[in-house]
């Protein structure tokens, strides 16, 4: 039993916080809030570069192989400086999703997978590609039974009619990974966000983060761009969501550190009734409750991380770790904001990012209560 | 990193949880005593710990030349821990505070009188730190040790000596030098529990078990049993607590109850129905488990920081128990919640769902963050010490 991180991946953490302290600045960071594209090219292209964005895929497909434990690693930095990047949609759930399709059973896999993770894993190692999934329906949760829309059959290939929501940087997006119903089940198709058909609206949201409402008109795909089997969809969209929320655990955890910092700094200077405001036990207790949460929190990400690397299931880890997470950055950023007092309230103070982005990131990629059902199903029902 | 033991750790921990299951004994391991299940203090449990020390597993980390095998204090946490999970007495005082204290500041009369004894399991102890006005301001102990010819007079009272009914020695806080600053006018002394100065007044409690109130009166304590020197009292007590962090409050009992609770809700019925269906049981279930896996997150970071030497995991250990404790009281509070008004019937009654387990747990962990260093003491020191917050409370 050992906590202690290897010189890599202390190298990886250094390196990664070094560049963002540069290139997610909070400046940055607040130019990028309701921006149509969402994140900066600077960004983007250091992120490729230092081979972050290819750091979870297989060195075969151009990437740097890495295990969960260093993407998670990195995502807690990504947390603290709330980087805006289409990292998560393209290089974790879209790469993810193109990687583990078809891989349980190679003979039942469609054969074209190999191509399409020929085509785009490479791409978006480099940085050069952008792929998102297009998921959330108006009205549905998060659950299987959320993909109501259907991809009927149309000659060779199908035809999508529907909405989805909280599609984040699709107006960069090369392909759009559009889950849908089919005859066979749930179902993953690429689809060029070019095609005809297809009108996009930015909405705006909490993160303020890049994302678009997608209205799927008659949209034609044709057959070779399933990813996966038949119906085997939600299988992969499932499994790749474990490792989606652990990452995104971790990005909670490197919001809350970094939230609950600043706020021990400007408790120290920050005087009220003669006394710092730190000197108050009411609130140093706040702060020391945070900070308990925040570092237990960090274990678990890395238990679930770590169990991942070792080839165990994450079934239940991974949600336990959103779960817990994405909690304590919420209620880290309530009591700071509390700690701040009046200035918290304000657009000019850094804190309200904080604030905003830890109830959306509990929000998104599996809330509260449909965490709350997997952790159960996997104590109670098996 | 690596959240697995060794395979030498694993082979022990599968040693003795093997052994326990082999030595098992209802009279010995009994959950409805709680977090009393430490002690020692019958003749069935000394006889059981008498066991324990005949398998070398008493005072493994000390020195080779005191007895010990010198082998890492993880193996004593994972001992505790197995200990605990099977309700059995655990390793405590003797091994930990006492034995170590003895080790570094005893004289060699204080070694070879108890250190043997301690390896046998020969001995029980009682600590008397609290007092009416030293609870968590432990420093302000007021017990009065006056220096007369050959030894010491003590006069006063002590508070919550919870084995002063069936130990058979005494290490008390005691103040010898009331003009000193406070901190060193503390010394520590060890006293035969039946000395017929001591008066010892059960304090019976809420959960299973009593603690006591001891007075002293003309209790005269001969030079050679004062530990180490005179007025470092209060040091060797904090230094004490530094060495001792793989024996302190165990996960186990926690991890136990909510072991206990899943597997009785995957079975209960309500109405006819399966509880387990009920939407906010699955949602109460969902979030034990989860800070049970935060709570031994929690007890992984501070026995890796203990482990890796350095500086006493003091940061680590306060909020592994500012978390673990209250942890311990929800789980308490939630099953109670999940079982209704059945849930208040008590252990021996019919029908009491888990034997009455949680009724009497719920009383049990009232204290738990309080005592051994209460939840706002930890977060005192998690503000300071951690956080760098200004000195102030
Ligand atoms: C069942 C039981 C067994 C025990 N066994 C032993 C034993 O064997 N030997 C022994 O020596 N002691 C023992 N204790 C004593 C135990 O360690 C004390 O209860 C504990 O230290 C708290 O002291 P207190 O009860 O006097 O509470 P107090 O210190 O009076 O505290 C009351 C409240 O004030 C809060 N408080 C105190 N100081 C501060 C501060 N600076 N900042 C914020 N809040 C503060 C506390 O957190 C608590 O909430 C036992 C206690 C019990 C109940």
């Amino acid at each position: 039993m050992d906590l202690d991180l290897t010189e890599e991946q202390q190298m990886v953490i250094d390196m990664t916080r070094g560049m963002l302290a540069e290139h997610s600045t909070t400046a940055i960071v607040r130019d990028m809030e309701d921006d149509p594209k969402g994140y900066p090219e600077a960004l983007w292209k250091q992120m490729s570069e230092l081979g972050l964005n290819g750091l979870l895929i297989p060195e075969a497909y151009g990437g740097g192989g890495q295990t969960l434990l260093e993407g998670a690693f990195v995502y807690e930095e990504l947390g603290r400086a709330m980087a805006p990047t289409p990292h998560f949609v393209s290089c974790v759930m879209s790469a993810g999703v193109l990687l583990e399709a078809g891989s349980e059973d190679q003979k039942q896999a469609w054969l074209g997978s190999e191509d399409q993770k020929q085509a785009w894993l490479g791409r978006i190692a480099n940085g050069d590609a952008i792929l998102t999934p297009a998921w959330l329906e108006p009205q549905r949760g998060f659950g299987e039974a959320g993909i109501a829309i259907s991809a009927t059959a149309d000659g060779y290939g199908f035809k999508l009619n529907c909405r989805k929501r909280l599609v984040a940087y699709a107006s960069s997006a090369a392909r759009l990974i559009v889950l849908a119903r089919t005859k066979a089940g749930v179902d993953l198709f690429l689809v060029d966000p070019r095609a005809k058909g297809i009108q996009m609206q930015q909405l705006l949201s909490q993160g303020r983060e890049a994302q678009y409402q997608i209205d799927f008109a008659d949209v034609k795909v044709a057959a070779a761009d399933r990813i996966g089997a038949p119906g085997s969809g939600w299988k992969t969209w499932h499994k790749v969501m474990l490792q989606g929320v652990t990452l995104l655990a971790a990005q909670a955890i490197g919001g809350a550190a970094r939230c609950l910092e600043e706020t021990v700094v400007y408790a120290n200077q920050r005087v009220q009734f003669d006394k710092p405001l730190g000197a108050f036990q009411a609130l140093a207790h706040y702060m020391a409750d945070a900070s308990t949460r925040i570092d237990g929190g960090r274990v678990l990400v890395h238990e679930a991380a770590w169990n991942h690397a070792q080839g165990r299931s994450i079934e239940r880890f991974g949600p336990m770790a959103k779960l817990f997470c994405c909690e304590t950055y919420r209620e880290t950023t309530r009591v700071c904001a509390q700690i701040w007092g009046g200035v918290a309230f304000t657009i000019e103070y850094d804190q309200q990012m904080f604030f905003r982005r830890a109830k959306a990131l509990q929000l998104s990629w599996w809330d509260g209560p449909y965490l709350e059902e997997l952790i159960a199903k996997d104590v109670l029902d098996k | 990193m690596d959240f697995d033991f060794s395979p030498a750790e694993q082979a022990f921990a599968d040693e003795v949880d093997a052994w326990l299951v082999e030595n098992h004994d209802p009279v010995v391991m009994d959950h409805h005593r709680e977090n009393f299940t430490q002690l020692s203090d019958t003749p069935e449990r000394r006889a059981f710990m008498k066991k324990l020390a005949a398998k070398g597993w008493l005072g493994m980390s000390w020195p080779k030349e005191y007895g010990g095998k010198e082998i890492e204090g993880v193996y004593e946490y994972i001992l505790n821990e197995a200990l605990s999970k099977h309700a059995a007495p655990q390793i405590g005082k003797g091994v930990g505070i006492i034995g170590k204290t003895l080790i570094r500041h005893g004289s060699d009369k204080l070694k070879q009188e108890f250190l043997p004894k301690v390896l046998d399991a020969d001995v029980e102890f009682a600590v008397g730190y609290s007092e009416p006005a030293a609870g968590s301001d432990a420093a302000n102990m007021q017990l009065k040790a006056e220096k007369v010819e050959g030894g010491y007079l003590l006069n006063g009272q002590k508070m919550w000596t919870t084995s002063a009914h069936f130990a058979d020695w005494y290490w008390v806080g005691a103040r010898t030098d009331p003009d000193k600053p406070r901190h060193d006018g503390l010394s520590l002394f060890l006293i035969p529990m039946d000395h017929p100065g001591l008066e010892v007044q059960s304090l019976p409690t809420i959960g299973k078990d009593t603690t006591n109130q001891v007075f002293f009166e003309n209790v005269f304590v001969p030079d050679e049993y004062l530990v180490g020197k005179r007025g470092r009292g209060f040091h060797m007590i904090s230094e004490a607590l530094d060495l001792e962090r793989f024996t302190m409050f165990t996960l186990s009992p926690i991890a136990n109850r909510t072991e206990v609770l899943v597997d009785w809700v995957k079975k209960a019925k309500r109405d006819d129905a399966p509880l387990k269906d009920d939407p906010n049981v699955r949602r109460t279930i969902a979030q034990i488990v989860t800070d049970t896996a935060v709570a031994k997150g929690l007890s992984t970071r501070f026995v890796c920081a203990a482990k890796s030497g350095g500086k006493p995991p003091t940061i680590e250990s306060s909020q592994y128990k500012l978390f673990t404790t209250s942890l311990s009281q929800r789980v308490c509070k939630d099953a109670l919640d999940i079982q209704g008004h059945e849930g208040t019937l008590m252990e021996g009654q019919e029908d009491a769902p888990i034997l009455g387990r949680f009724e009497g747990a719920y009383r049990a962990t009232m204290n738990e963050t309080v005592g051994g260093g209460s939840s706002e003491i930890q977060k005192n020191i998690i503000a300071r010490r951690h956080l760098g917050l200004p000195k102030n409370f």
